[in-house]
């Protein structure tokens, strides 16, 4: 399968994803809120566009780690001559994991991502316990340091001349995590975090 | 009866989250088998790029070129490599270029010391795979070396002015190298593959796999490259 096709499988869902979290997320929910009710209120509409990024960004990274373990038993999963060609940015040793610990950028991204779900979905589901408010603030804490890293590695790409589509998505996970991150600190403070609150608003 | 139902959703949460990253791994380990880059023996060779110099002139360089990932253990005709990383000023470089130039004309398939291509008529002498020898000529950071382009090229060829280790360089014993010289003289390629001095070789499998290195045994690289390619010589 087309490696750039393939990467319609990861991006279409956190498009979905993304939108649910924006005003765009609200007329989505109004229109499925016959078959899911909880859909009409909007902290669980963001949580679940949220959790939905987090887990491509999981997946994405699973597969960025997969095709680092391939491209070092000697395969070619995504090369190509033109500039993007993740095959060359994820098999070139001298850039494919971290400067501090030599763990392989996929793997990191899978132990983040998971961390990072763990904290949405933990929040999801008891919106209300005082550990809450610390989970969505380490959230926004994490992928605010992802933003490092992704410089860091789109650095790397500039001095290889190639740009690898897949750590992209992932990186573009992160920053759409980050805002959603932000949001739900935002909507923690503006009080529309309750759920009779915000239902009640939404009917008027 | 008391619950902390709070905990209950973080462990709950927790498990399902390593379950999951657990599966992930799971998928990793049964479906990929990785080879680690390095420069021990079974690691896969780091790169080794920049400027070569045949004899005619200077050329950009990339290991790949000379490599054949898709290679098979019994496949004869994909092409070895032997990596030399040296110091045209390091005096055992210097002593060991003479054998080099043996060894490099007999498993590249030359003929006689001039390095005359083997014909229908004069075939060559060795048998097995075709071994491409490649130097990597550095700088090491010791007082007196120091190395430049046309050093790297009187080395090479045995000509010029400059001086190898205090002597002429076109005094260098044996005979002009057929083999390509790579300039290292910033050391990027002798710290990719960790070299800690000179000369130290590296003989690379068909599909980059580092197969021997020097400073890891005793045998001489021509019995090296014999006892690896034993079953490959026709």
């Amino acid at each position: 399968m087309n490696p750039n096709l393939l990467l319609l499988l990861y991006v279409v869902p956190m498009v979905i994803g993304l939108l649910f979290m924006t005003s765009i997320g609200a007329s989505m929910g109004r229109s499925l809120s016959s078959r899911y009710e909880w859909m009409n209120i909007e902290r669980r509409r963001h949580m679940f566009g949220l959790n939905l990024v987090l887990l491509v960004g999981f997946a994405i990274s699973v597969h960025t780690a997969w095709i680092g373990n391939k491209i070092s038993e000697g395969a070619s999963v995504c090369a190509s001559a033109s500039l993007f060609s993740c095959d060359d940015v994820i098999g070139n040793p001298l850039y494919n994991t971290d400067p501090f610990f030599g763990i392989p950028w996929g793997m990191l991204g899978m132990i983040t991502f998971a961390g990072l779900l763990f904290l949405s979905n933990s929040v999801s589901r008891e919106p209300d316990a005082l550990w809450a408010e610390q989970h969505v603030n380490f959230g926004f804490y994490i992928t605010s340091a992802g933003l490092a890293v992704i410089a860091l590695l789109i650095s790397y790409e500039i001095e290889m001349e190639k740009i690898c589509q897949y750590c992209t998505t992932a990186h573009a996970a992160n920053i759409v995590a980050l805002f959603g991150f932000w949001k739900v600190r935002k909507m923690h403070e503006a009080g529309t975090w309750n759920d009779d609150l915000t239902e009640s608003v939404a009917s008027n | 009866m008391k619950q902390d139902t709070e905990a209950d959703v973080r462990t709950d949460t927790a498990i399902k989250i390593g379950a999951l990253f657990f599966i992930a791994l799971i998928v990793l380990a049964f479906t990929t088998d990785p080879i680690a880059t390095g420069t021990r023996e079974g690691d896969r060779a780091p790169p080794l790029e920049g400027m070569m110099y045949n004899g005619s002139g200077w050329s950009a360089f990339d290991l790949n070129d000379y490599l054949t990932p898709s290679w098979v253990d019994n496949d004869s005709s994909a092409p070895w490599v032997v990596v030399e990383f040296m110091d045209t000023d390091c005096p055992y470089c210097v002593r060991a270029a003479e054998e080099m130039g043996q060894f490099s004309n007999y498993f590249m398939k030359y003929q006689g010391e001039d390095g005359t291509p083997p014909s229908s008529t004069n075939p060559p002498a060795w048998r097995g795979p075709l071994v491409n020898f490649i130097a990597s000529a550095t700088q090491l950071d010791i007082k007196g070396h120091d190395t430049s382009r046309d050093e790297i090229e009187g080395f090479r060829d045995k000509t010029g002015g400059e001086s190898c280790a205090s002597t002429s360089c076109s005094e260098r014993p044996g005979t002009i190298h057929q083999f390509p010289y790579i300039d290292d003289i910033d050391q990027e390629n002798m710290d990719a593959w960790r070299v800690g001095g000179t000369p130290e070789y590296f003989i690379l499998q068909p599909d980059g796999i580092v197969a021997w290195v020097a400073s890891q045994h005793d045998e001489t690289l021509s019995d090296a490259l014999f006892r690896l390619t034993e079953e490959l010589v026709e």
